[in-house]
């Protein structure tokens, strides 16, 4: 990867640098006509959401969609209490996660920087992110188990507390998602903004302390700064996957117990893929991504805001 | 580097070190205990998680539970369509991704438009997927391909192609046009070009671009779960499946999700560098 095995074999006396537009352009379209297929394809899949959102297609009772409804599904959909304790849900698992992973990724960022064999320490905490997300599920009815799990029997007994049923008390179940979401992607805050700290050049940090500023003055007036924009980067990130994360619950509650942790895309997946109501999860999906464009729409326009 | 920092890491007082190595055990512990868990339940006999009193350690070591999950439960052709869908995807990720985001960097096209499009290569990859998973079932059921590996594949590669192209596309703006123009000038073809001068300098980028894709499509759970039954089954679906069809088999289950959980991390630990430039976008070294 040298400059020997690049083409040096000999250089034209003339111009040294052929003008791009001249290469044919027609081989590049064809590199490009894969990605552009399977692009317009997903593209098209959502269109064909919201063509089935204004249908009366429910698969168990027909093998073929029985005719236009006008907006009947999204009125089904948003008169159905269950879909609202499902918007409640997601809000509170995302509005506390995210803040929650954020300050201890942060904290964790620091604790690891420069420390000796940094690389190999991020890459053991970074475990609960790399593993998959219905395994994690699995992993965490283990963990929390009543009868034999390791948070009640060998935490919290030792303790003198006796622990909830985690997932079987509406409440505890809703906390219980938020931890293991805390514990999932804890990891991508601290490995994200490692990253972050990481390329701040050394000279500005030692011109600040040159300058006589202490640790938390530097933290604030110097890094802090710089890595705003990375930060709100992550938080908006964050925010959305965590909006979309459907995979734990459906390995560790299964929405349950009743509705309680019923999120938008597991009362969207319970209507599709249980129900096989076709037009109603269509029409709950479309006021699901308008909802997440919303929300990133207006973090993206907090972003924009801070930068200046 | 280092020269311009004399040691200022080691002139901290030693209360401030002390803590640094408690917070980072403490999360050592938090984010691996877990796993161990879940690993020690698996080699335990099968009943042994619900034995009371309730143990840490296994009182013996056995394999059972791996038995039972590839006798009873078909776990070994599971795993190997597990295996046959990711290597496609890793392969047909590169295969299209790296032509691609080299297509995109060199295409005389505004640069508008592939900002536009790079944009929509990243809508593409982060959509959620439930809200297109009954057209894909639709799709895949008009196709005949329900139950098959092929519509695992390809439902996977919706996700993995715009990821890769998009890391590729990055990767090759880092590459100096110089070597591409001098390859021009000696009269090399758009292939030759790709194959013998772009892609030993993106080695990286594909190595990141590559593993990503593994991850994805290794540990992907509902676009494989919406159109597969039995024939096509891929790890990540027997695993959410165990929860409402066999009652709780806890150590059987254990075991599977033993099998789906150890690839990632041995990877990851091999991989740390490139997977690290991956998740940070390219952009930043690991």
């Amino acid at each position: 990867m040298t400059m020997e095995t690049a083409p040096g074999r000999l250089k034209l006396p003339g111009p040294s640098r052929l003008p791009a537009r001249r290469q044919p352009q027609t081989g590049l379209w064809l590199f490009l006509a894969p990605v552009i297929a399977v692009v317009a394809a997903q593209l098209a899949l959502l269109v064909w959401t919201a063509l089935l959102a204004g249908q009366d297609w429910v698969l168990t009772q027909s093998q073929q969609s029985e005719g236009w409804t006008g907006a009947a599904n999204f009125r089904a959909v948003l008169s159905d209490p269950i879909f609202w304790r499902s918007v409640r849900n997601t809000a509170i698992i995302t509005g506390v996660s995210v803040p929650v992973q954020l300050v201890i990724g942060v904290g964790l960022a620091y604790a690891t920087l420069e420390v000796t064999a940094s690389r190999w320490l991020r890459t053991a905490l970074l475990a609960p992110m790399v593993i998959a997300p219905v395994a994690v599920g699995i992993v965490w009815r283990l963990m929390l188990n009543v009868q034999a799990g390791p948070i009640n029997n060998f935490l919290l007994e030792p303790l003198g507390v006796s622990g909830p049923v985690w997932l079987g008390d509406p409440g505890w179940a809703l906390v219980s998602v938020i931890a293991v979401e805390i514990w999932e992607w804890t990891p991508f805050v601290m490995l994200l903004t490692a990253a972050g700290l990481t390329g701040i050049p050394d000279d500005i940090r030692e011109a600040a302390k040159v300058d006589g500023a202490g640790p938390w003055r530097r933290v604030r007036l110097v890094e802090f700064p710089i890595m705003k924009s990375v930060l709100l980067l992550i938080v908006l990130f964050r925010t959305l996957e965590s909006l979309i994360s459907l995979d734990v619950i459906i390995s560790l509650t299964r929405g349950g117990p009743g509705w309680a942790t019923f999120t938008l895309p597991y009362y969207i997946y319970s209507l599709g893929l249980r129900n096989f109501d076709l037009g109603r999860a269509s029409a709950a999906s479309l006021l699901f991504m308008a909802l997440a464009a919303a929300v990133s729409a207006a973090m993206v326009r907090a972003q924009t805001k801070a930068r200046l | 580097m280092t020269a311009a920092r004399p040691a200022a890491p080691l002139r901290r007082p030693m209360r401030t070190r002390w803590i640094r190595w408690v917070i980072i055990a403490a999360a050592l512990v938090w984010a691996l205990a877990p796993l161990l868990f879940l690993l020690l339940t698996s080699l335990k006999p099968a009943n042994a998680f619900l034995e009371i009193p309730p143990r840490l350690l296994p009182s013996s070591v056995t394999l059972d539970n791996f038995r039972t999950a590839f006798n009873d439960f078909d776990a070994w052709r599971v795993a190997v369509n597990s295996l046959t869908v990711t290597t496609a995807v890793i392969g047909l990720s590169l295969l299209f991704g790296v032509p691609g985001g080299y297509a995109l960097h060199r295409l005389s096209i505004s640069p508008r438009v592939v900002i536009f499009f790079v944009g929509v290569l990243l809508f593409v990859r982060f959509y959620p997927r439930i809200a297109t998973i009954v057209p894909w079932f639709l799709a895949m059921r008009e196709l005949d391909l329900l139950d098959t590996r092929l519509a695992v594949i390809l439902g996977h590669l919706g996700l993995t192609l715009p990821l890769a192209t998009w890391l590729m596309h990055t990767t090759f703006r880092q590459v100096p046009a110089e070597f591409d123009e001098a390859a021009i000038v000696d009269g090399a073809g758009l292939w030759q070009r790709l194959v013998r001068v772009q892609i030993p300098l993106a080695a990286p980028g594909i190595a990141a671009a590559a593993i990503l894709s593994a991850f994805l499509s290794w540990n992907e759970f509902l676009v494989a779960a919406s159109t597969t039954r039995e024939g096509a089954k891929v790890l990540s679906v027997t695993v959410a499946a165990f929860i409402t069809d066999k009652g709780v088999l806890w150590g059987p289950m254990s075991a599977i999700a033993a099998l789906i959980i150890i690839p990632p991390l041995v990877f990851a630990l091999l991989a740390q560098r490139n997977l690290i430039r991956g998740l940070t976008g390219g952009g930043v070294k690991g």
